[in-house]
Parts: C-alpha cells; structure tokens; sequence
C-alpha cells in the first residue's frame, strides 16, 4: 500500500517535443513518468496538420500531384508512384513500359536515400554522430542522380498521368551505375562503423519487441512489420508497375526488435540495388508518356492503390463523381499506423529505450499529420 | 487465388453479410461488403480471426437521402482490411445512422484508434465505445469543427459516387 | 620598482603562475575545441571548420567572442542564485588541480605530499556544478541531467580510486612528483596495464565524455543539466569540460606514462613540459576518437558497468598489486 502510494506520488509528465531533437520533427509525447521510467507515453500529433485530404478535394486531379512529394518529403517518388498510378487505374489510362521502369529506378534510388538518411539520424538518436555524415555522403549522389532528372532535390513530382516528365539519357544510366559499385563498396565501413559495435547492439537488441499479432493488430507495415518476421511487401506481395519482372528478396528479421528493424533496412538497401541494376539492364526503348486527355475525368466509384513507400504501406483511396476533381482523396500513409503502437511498446521502459524505439520506427512527422 | 475469394466471399454470405466480388484490375480491391451498423464489430471480429490487418477507416459524405430503406445521415464510414500472406483487399462499408453514432472497432483492432479519432474530427462521426475521442490532428478547441463536411450545393448522392450496379457481380 | 621588491616573492609567484594556468587554461580550451571540430570533421570525412583563418584556426576565437556576446538568458522560474553559481562551480575546482601538477621537473607550482588526494577531491566537487545548474534551472530535463551526472560520478569515482591505490601501492607516496620519480626507469603502465585501462575508461566516464555523455545526452535530454543556459553560462560549462579532460589526461600521464620522462633534451628539468604535453594531448587526442566513433550507452548499462566489471577487475588488481609488493 505504501509502495504503491509512493510511486502515485513519484509520477510525473514530461514533454517529449515538440522541439525535442529525438523526435523528428514536431512531433510532441506526452510521457508519464515515474524517475527514468516511462509508464505512458502518447503521442499528441498535428502540429503540422495542413489536410492534404481537403486539398485533393477541391482542386482538379492533377493539382494535387505537388502535395504527394510534400506528406514524405524523405522519401517522396512512392508517393508520387502511388498517386499517378491511382488515377491511370481510375481513369483507365496506359504506361509505355519504359515509363514504368523509370518511375522503379527512381524510386528505389529515393527509397535508399531514405534509409541511408534514416540510418544516421537512428545513429545519432543513439549517440553516434559521425555515421549520419557518411549516410549523407552517400545520399547526396543520389539526390544529385535524381536532380539531374527531377529538376528538385527533395520534394519531387516528377512522374505524370500516363508517364514521367523527362526521359533518362546515358548519363544517368553511367551515373547510377556508378553510385551502385560506389555504395556496395561501403557497406563494409557501415558494418565496422554500426552493425558490428558492441554499444550499438547492446543499445537496440531485445529493446522495443513487436509481436506479430501487435503488428497485426496496429496495422504496421513496412520494415516495422518486416522487422517482426512477416514477409510483407507490397512490392512482391500485391505487385504493381514492373516490380513482378525483377528478381529481389524480401529481408526479413526474427523477434522485431530495434536491431532486427535496422538490419531489415540495411539488407534491403542491397535489394534496391538489385533491381536498380536490373532495371538499367532491361531498360526498355520507347515513349515516355502516353497519349492522355487534357481534361481527366473521374468516372463515379471508388478506387484503391496501394503501394511500398520506404516506411510500409502507402494507400491512396478515392472516390470520383464523374467530373475531374475527386470526390473524396483518402491518404493511408504508413508511419501513422506504426506510431500508433507505441503507447503499448513504450509501456515501463527507460527513457533512452524510448528514444531507440522511436527511431527505429523510421517517423516522418509531416507524413503523419498530413 | 480466385477460388480463396470465392471461399471467403461465400463465408461471409452464410454469416450474413452482403459481399460482393469486385474487379481488382480496376478498383484496386477484391471484395466489397456492405455493413449494417451492428455488424460492423462483428466483421471486425472476423477479420481478425482470419488474420486480416486493418488499412485504415476513413469517412465519407454524400446527400442524405430519407426514401432510402434504411434513413441515414449522409456519412459513411470505410474499413479497409488486407492479408499479409496474400493479395486480397476487402473494402467494407457502413453507412452513419442519424445519431452519427457508430460502435468502435479500436478495442478490437487497436490501430483503429486513431483513425477512428481523426474520422471524429473530419466529419464529427461519433464511434460509440471509444475509450479516448478527443481531437487528434485538430486542436482541442477545433472540437466543432469538421473541415472536410461538404457545402450542401456540393454534395452528391451515393448512387452518383458508386459504381454503376451492372458492373461485374458474379452470381456465384 | 620599489613597490614590487617590497612585496613578499611569493605573491608575485602565485600573482604570476596564476596568469599563466589561466591563460594555459583558456588556450587549451580554444585549441582543445578547435582540435574537436577538425578531427571530428576529418573522422567524417569533411573538412570541418575552413573559413574564419587559415584552415578555419580563429573559428574558436570567434566563436567565443560570440558566446561572450550573448545575453546571459534566465528563464521565469528559475532558482537565481544556484543558476548563476553553477557555471562558476564547475570552472574553478578546475583550475585548482593545476597548482600540484608537476609539468616538469621544476615546472610545479606547489608540490602537495598528497597532491593526488587534492586533485581527486576538486574533480568531484565538479560534479556538484551539474546538481546545482540541474537543480537551479527548474527544468525536468536539467533534473535528469543532474541526477544521472551525481550517479555517475559516484560510481566511477570508486573504480579512479582503486586503480590509483595500486600505483600509490607500488611508489608509497600521494606526492605527484614522487611519483613521476618513481618511474625513471620503466612507466607505470608496463606494470600496471589494467589499473591504466580502468582509469581511461572511468576517466571517460568521470569527464562526461561520449560514450558516456549521459547528463548531457543531447538525443534524450536535449542537453542534460546545461538545457537553460546560454553565453557565457554555457561557456564556463565548457570550459570546465575541456579542462577537466585536460587534468584527467594529465593525472593519466603522471601515474601511468611517465610524466616528464622521455628521450633527452636540453634543459630537460623545464624541456620535460614537452614530453608532458606530448603524453597529455595523446590521450586527449584518444577520448575525442572514441567520442566520434561510438554510440552512447544506456544509463543502467553504464551504472552496470561500473559496479559489475570495473570495480571487481581493479579491486582484483589492489589485491594482487598489494600481495606483489608485499613479497
């Protein structure tokens, strides 16, 4: 009895942001706190809340495009990939092949510069400063590849209904390539760096466990899921574009701790690698944008795609009335459903443990507020 | 592939819901299930019975229409569950009655929570059974205020957002 | 000239040693940060500080006239009187160690017959500085700050003890220039390899350095015990930091590395500053590689650490080093 009413009176509330370094944005917890221990944490979102939903309700379809690049600003051609391939199965529009190779190349190039600059930030959440700079090396070719097509560094919208904006010449054929021999001959400065430092394990194995059925039951998707052992990739498991013609493995981990999360990524790194290559091999000649009427009519229904954005599943849903503005623009983005777990896993840990699972969840703040 | 969605569609028939096979290729789901208000725990039970993860719940509004059978407020709810061992999507829906009361499934899908609380907060739906409906992506002042409810002038009818009736419905 | 001669000689040294540490102390610190920032910059691969000066070489000197410029920001709330004492209490016992630290045969402002117990003593009062700025700033994180730096200190302050006790075992005296002599012939750290390991790493610890950055740990705690402070508050706190590395180096190299001792030089009983420095600024050149290259532990980890495996090892080490000289 007395324990007990001491530790009501030890308890305390702590704000974990919206200005805090670890949280990635303005993302603020609210932790319930008894001494370093955390007794529950919940998450309070839309600081940044712009309602990208309204806007794809009241502007013509293609208005919306710009804002896709703008919910994941990390990783933003998934979500673009995401949006025009909604609106050609809508509006029943065809993709010359070599479009559809483009739009895998680039995105799988954008979806490694999201997990290298992951991996620095989940580094330095842990304390390590020094690998987010060598993420950032390596990202920064690739934000130049896609600069050289995209005409934008981070917040793109560079494919198009029926296609892409710009072909891809030899040179970034060269280029890419290059980058791909350049990047796998420095997986072994990130293994001696990370994945082989005795402070790192001990600082993410065991922490944050994520059981299949929590995942399940919250909705996760992406590495999270992966993470807990479900081969669960939208890519190979409700293939779309060309991802069915290329040879790639789904990594997986075993207990769906914060290491496990980490190696999913960094092995999934390589995948993106292998299909990049495979792609610049099979790269078809041909147009780049198909014929498509000027004024997008949306005929009454409703419609889903869903894609694989860096951090999991990425759903757009939409309802059309017959005119070219959508009726309704559901956006199911991914890091909104694996936050939504961590009242639940960050229940009785230490503090620091906290800021570990955080990162490992790989959040992007605007992408949840929306 | 097709025969899992027969079985299941045929399962959920002899429960008593109203499934209908849908063209994935052009609407980006498999199957279509039309829920009763009542049934939507039940269906949130099966689904994760059979290992169904939750997509999202999302809202809807379309021109209330009282000539219709069942009378309701001109909002809908969606749930969308999908598998993680297959390709299959199901899209179920459930219309809002006039009380915009609609029991919560976040007890038994927890990540339903949130969206369920940002429904709340779009279209006002109130999911009966929810332990914490307090804005999420709002302000706690904003608690009235329902930003994607529609000007009245441009509402539709549910008949002209939903696919024409004649297309593809298997009979079984 | 007469009013000079007329003072006692040994105010003018005191007046005159005085300038010289705090000025050794302010430069060490301005090179020490300078050092930081490139070889931090360089682990990294980039160039680090290149701008202000030839290769960047006055960016600490504008940056300390910056941090001097600054407004001396006190938050609403706040205790004032412990939030203005703290930066103040984490310098001076800083400056202290250095009245007994012989940086060469003759370049020793006071040789203490238990300098080492005096250096020890004004290391801890160090981390009073973080209790009473995390205390007085009257915010959670600066609390959290301030009660893992008192832990911390007071369990790595038993593993320094130990691992110094098996040194003073082997030369029977606290005098810091005894024990300098005592190493003429072969350094301490050839007999004693593992009390020299565990005082590095507790030293590391006893610094707050990374990996054991714990009360400032900016990823959790924004910034640990120094959250509220800004300009020249912040400033001491830094200052008190990079000196309380150079004296755990230096107090490293007169127990374990010989001191003065080197190849021969002329003049060699005030020439032996140069090998001190050169012993010092290596292991000062180590901590700042570790800090760049490792992750930071968790608290109970690095608590466990100390109780489960330094304390045990040197405890072991006293027995054996005592049993040893004994016999």
């Amino acid at each position: 009895m007395l324990e007990s009413e001491y530790q009501e009176q030890n308890r305390f509330f702590l704000n974990m942001g919206p200005q805090h370094p670890s949280t990635h944005g303005v993302l603020l917890i609210v932790l319930e706190m008894n001494g370093e221990y955390v007794l529950d944490p919940q998450p309070v979102l839309g600081f940044i809340h712009r309602m990208h939903e309204k806007m794809g309700e009241s502007r013509p379809c293609p208005g919306f495009m710009p804002n896709t690049g703008r919910m994941d600003y990390v990783c933003a051609l998934p979500y673009n990939h995401g949006y025009v391939s909604l609106i050609e199965r809508k509006a029943g529009i065809e993709v010359p092949e070599r479009a559809e190779y483009i739009r895998v190349i680039t995105s799988e190039l954008n979806r490694i510069a999201s997990h290298l600059l992951w991996l620095g930030a989940y580094l330095l959440d842990l304390g390590a400063f020094t690998p987010i700079l060598y993420g950032f090396d390596d990202r920064e070719h690739i934000l130049d590849i896609l600069e050289s097509v995209t005409g934008s560094r981070l917040t793109y919208s560079y494919y198009r209904f029926g296609g892409v904006c710009q072909d891809i010449d030899e040179k970034f054929v060269e280029r890419t390539r290059a980058f791909i021999k350049r990047l796998r001959k420095r997986y072994g400065i990130y293994e001696k760096l990370v994945t082989k430092n005795i402070i790192f394990i001990k600082r993410t194995e065991n922490i944050g466990i994520v059981s299949p059925d929590m995942a399940l039951r919250y909705g996760m998707t992406g590495p999270n899921l992966r993470g807990s052992g479900i081969s669960y990739d939208i890519r190979k498991n409700e293939p779309y574009s060309v991802y069915p013609e290329f040879d790639f493995e789904v990594p997986v981990g075993r207990q769906g701790d914060c290491l496990d999360r980490y190696m999913v990524r960094v092995r999934e790194i390589e995948q993106c690698l292998r299909i990049i290559e495979q792609a610049l091999d099979r790269l078809p000649e041909g147009p780049i944008r198909s014929k498509v009427p000027k004024n997008i009519k949306l005929s009454p229904g409703d419609c889903n795609f869903a894609v694989e954005a860096a951090r999991g599943e990425l759903s757009y849903y939409l309802i059309g009335d017959g005119t070219s503005t959508p009726y309704r623009l559901k956006v199911r983005v991914p890091s909104y459903s694996n936050l939504s777990c961590l009242p639940e896993l960050g229940r009785g840990i230490l503090l620091p443990d906290l800021v570990s699972i955080l990162g490992s969840f790989d959040l992007v703040i605007p992408e949840i507020d929306r | 592939m097709d025969n899992i969605i027969k079985n299941f569609k045929g399962f959920l028939i002899d429960q008593g819901f109203d499934a209908v096979e849908t063209d994935y290729e052009q609407r980006g789901y498999h199957l279509e299930v039309v829920l009763t208000v009542t049934q939507v725990r039940e269906f949130a039970k099966k689904a994760y019975e059979l290992g169904f993860y939750l997509v999202f719940v999302a809202g809807f509004q379309v021109l209330a229409d009282p000539e219709t059978p069942s009378p309701h407020s001109g909002l809908a709810v969606v749930y969308q569950y999908a598998r993680h061992d297959r390709q299959y999507r199901i899209k179920a829906c459930a219309l809002v009655p006039d009380s915009l009361e609609i029991p919560s499934i976040s007890d038994i899908y927890q990540g339903a929570d949130w969206h369920e609380r940002e429904t709340r907060d779009f279209y006002g739906i109130v999911f009966s059974g929810h332990h914490n409906l307090k804005p999420l992506l709002m302000a706690d002042m904003d608690v009235d205020v329902h930003p994607l409810l529609k000007e009245e002038a441009k509402l539709k009818s549910l008949d002209a957002v939903s696919w024409p009736s004649e297309a593809p419905e298997s009979t079984e | 000239m007469e009013t000079i001669s007329t003072l006692p000689p040994e105010l003018i040294r005191m007046v005159i040693s005085a300038i010289i540490v705090i000025t050794f102390l302010f430069l060490n610190a301005i090179m020490m940060g300078y050092a930081e920032r490139k070889i931090a910059g360089h682990v990294q691969r980039r160039p680090g500080p290149m701008e202000v000066g030839s290769h960047g070489i006055l960016q600490m000197i504008i940056d300390g006239i910056k941090l001097v410029a600054k407004e001396l920001i006190i938050p609403f709330n706040v205790d004032r009187t412990l939030f203005r004492v703290a930066p103040l209490l984490s310098f001076t016992p800083v400056i202290l160690p250095f009245l007994v630290i012989p940086f060469s045969e003759k370049l020793q402002a006071r040789d203490l017959n238990m300098g080492l117990i005096f250096i020890v003593t004004m290391g801890s009062v160090n981390v009073m500085a973080c209790l009473v700025g995390g205390w007085g700033s009257n915010n959670k994180y600066s609390m959290f700050g301030a009660m893992r730096a008192v832990a911390q200190a007071i369990s790595y302050e038993v593993p320094i003890l130990l691992s110094i006790l098996a040194v003073i075992l082997m030369c029977n005296t606290f005098s810091l220039k005894g024990i300098v002599g005592a190493q003429q012939k072969i350094w301490f750290v050839f007999l004693q390899p593992v009390a020299f390991l565990i005082y590095v790493v507790a030293g590391l610890a006893e610094t707050n350095r990374a990996p054991f950055d714990l009360p400032e740990a900016e990823s959790e705690l924004t910034a640990g015990f120094h959250t509220e402070y800004s300009g020249m508050g912040f400033s001491l706190f830094f200052l008190g930091e990079y000196t309380n590395m150079f004296i755990v180096a230096s107090v490293a190299t007169v127990l374990f590395l010989g001191g003065w001792h080197g190849p021969h030089l002329p003049y060699g009983e005030y020439l032996g500053v140069v090998w001190f420095l050169l012993k010092v600024y290596f292991l000062l050149f180590l901590m700042i590689m570790v800090r760049w290259t490792y992750p930071r532990v968790r608290f109970d980890q690095l608590l466990n650490f100390s109780w489960k495996y330094l304390v045990p090892f040197s405890l072991a080490n006293l027995l054996i080093t005592a049993v040893v000289v004994k016999l």
